[in-house]
């Protein structure tokens, strides 16, 4: 194996179709605008890219929206290198860094391009499509019902009961991300909010509120990835590549997916996600207490709140004293989503893996402006896709 | 309640004398249950994955509920205009945790109630009520 380095980030400002930022663009052209910024931020040119990782929705949502690696390819230049497109709900762009990172790795390749981008269909995001009773996400609709944020909102409403959460805490953590966002120019939201503003926001999903929750957006992210070796020809500053895992839920998970689940002693109701965050501490040897930062999925706040406790980043029970106490802040002791997380930008799904590697490159190469965690020495990354995928990355300076 | 109509899904669920029941199915290795049935055993830990159907009902205690405050996408059906409701998972006594629609209005409903399995009328469709499995508090 061979240390694997990020030698350089780009990002298309995330959006929704129709407004300034992302207009009609297509997935291709934001796309383009994110890996040309990544290609300059490494000083590398198109055909020195010898294979791609890209997170593509395009079959699997069966819709026909969504990315596909090969129009990337195309659009740069047809040089013919392969393309390994990752599908994995909002997992992909965390898959595609880890398939791209093992195969740099594993040296099988000495640079490649981890890209991902979306541009979302309106409204909610509706799963399959089909009507078979075969299907888990048809039955689930059409025997219960479930909008997208009553997953989130159960979660909310459990913790709520077990720890006393109170609404205006949910809330407090949107205020936190936004203050964040002012100072992330790729941001789609970049304005304070205060508690009121969020507290005035309608129920979406009770107890659940609209600026609790990220909404869907447009927005690519690109990372040029190398060899540790091979990258000393571009830049003096690599950020290393101390770990990248994948994981999916283990049978003891608690949290039912489909219609309902087999109960088991096991308190933890994301094991996907805890899995790829153990492997990425024991595969790198760095503790919970190493790391500087974390950019963590956070569709609703809720995550904010409960994942740095399953991961061992805080105490169980922790979080709400921690966030009120400013701690979760760029400056504080355990700061999270300085970028300003998906509650900032919106998600656009296959982009939010690599758009996380992009914030952390930026956090560690110091150049994060407003949002800067000072001295920033490690910084952790997590995605969670439908299906019970999970990511984690954990990178260094 | 269990105004007489069609099941939504054929084959999950049936009621005979108001009494719920749904069709899930066991591994007599492990005893685990699931629910829709599945084909085989997803325990890494059991070697004698044996899939047996099992019919279960009863009650059990509500872990946590969300609100539908917005009427979910397709492929779900609604009778218009759409009233919000409550949403239940439910850690039942038959060792499944199972998603269902309260019957209950939302604002009564309580983490940590008792309640039961009920089948009950979910939408209207040319005159035919068509019907699923929900959860009653207590
Ligand atoms: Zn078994």
């Amino acid at each position: 194996m061979q240390e694997v380095a990020v030698i350089g980030v780009g990002m298309h400002r995330f959006g929704k179709t129709g407004d300034d930022i992302v207009g009609t663009k297509s997935v291709g052209s934001l796309c383009r605008t994110a890996v040309d910024a990544a290609l300059k931020d490494a000083g590398v040119n198109w055909k020195q890219i010898q294979a791609v990782a890209a997170a593509s929705s395009r079959f699997s949502g069966g819709k026909g929206w969504g990315l596909n690696g090969n129009d990337v390819v195309e659009d740069l230049g047809s040089t013919g290198i392969p393309v390994y497109n990752m599908s994995a709900g909002c997992a992909a762009g965390g898959n595609a860094f880890n398939v791209g990172y093992s195969m740099v790795a594993g040296g099988v390749y000495d640079m490649m391009l981890v890209v991902g981008g979306e541009v979302m269909p309106k409204g909610m995001i509706q799963t399959s499509g089909v009507e078979e009773a075969t299907d888990p996400e048809f039955l689930r609709q059409r025997c219960i019902g479930m909008p997208g944020p009553s997953f989130w909102s159960t979660l909310a409403r459990r913790r709520m009961f077990e720890y006393g959460t109170t609404e205006e805490q949910f809330s407090q953590v949107a205020v936190k991300a936004r203050k964040c966002s002012v100072h992330n120019p790729m941001a789609r939201f970049q304005k304070e909010i205060t508690v009121e503003d969020v507290m005035n926001s309608p129920y979406v999903s009770n107890p659940l509120r609209l600026f609790q929750i990220c909404p869907v957006s447009n927005g690519a992210a690109a990372a040029i990835i190398c060899s540790k070796e091979y990258a000393k020809k571009f830049t003096s500053k690599p950020i290393t590549v101390a770990s990248s895992t994948v994981a999916t839920m283990t049978f003891n998970d608690m949290l039912p997916r489909g219609l309902a689940d087999p109960m088991t002693e096991c308190a933890n109701l994301h094991t996907e996600a805890q899995n790829a965050v153990a492997n990425a501490f024991e595969k790198s040897g760095i503790g919970p207490g190493d790391v500087s930062f974390t950019e963590l999925q956070d569709n609703t706040c809720y995550y904010e709140l409960a994942f740095p406790e399953e991961w061992g980043l805080c105490e169980a029970g922790e979080s709400e004293s921690l966030l009120m106490a400013g701690e979760t802040t760029p400056t504080g002791r355990m700061p999270i989503n300085p970028s300003g997380g998906f509650v900032s930008f919106g998600e656009a799904t296959t982009a939010m893996g690599v758009f996380q590697i992009a914030e952390l490159t930026w956090q560690l190469r110091g150049q994060a402006g407003g949002r800067q965690v000072p001295d920033a020495k490690v910084g952790l990354a997590q995605t969670l896709g439908l299906g019970g995928n999970a990511t984690a990355a954990i990178l260094k300076r | 309640m269990s105004e007489s109509g069609l099941p939504c899904v054929e084959g999950l669920f049936s009621a005979e004398d108001g009494v719920a029941t749904l069709h899930g199915s066991k591994c007599t290795g492990c005893n685990t249950p699931y629910f829709p049935r599945s084909e085989a055993c997803h325990n890494p830990d059991c070697t004698g994955s044996n899939i047996v159907d099992f019919d279960f009902g009863g009650s059990g205690t509500l872990w946590s509920y969300s609100v539908a405050d917005f009427p979910p996408p397709p492929p779900h059906k609604f009778d218009k205009p759409f009233a919000p409701y409550a949403i239940g998972v439910v850690d039942m006594e038959c060792g499944l945790r199972l998603i269902g629609q309260m019957v209950d209005k939302a604002e009564d409903v309580k983490v940590d109630a008792k309640v039961e399995l009920v089948i009950d009328t979910l939408y209207h469709e040319d005159d035919v009520a068509y019907s699923s499995w929900k959860f009653k508090q207590i």
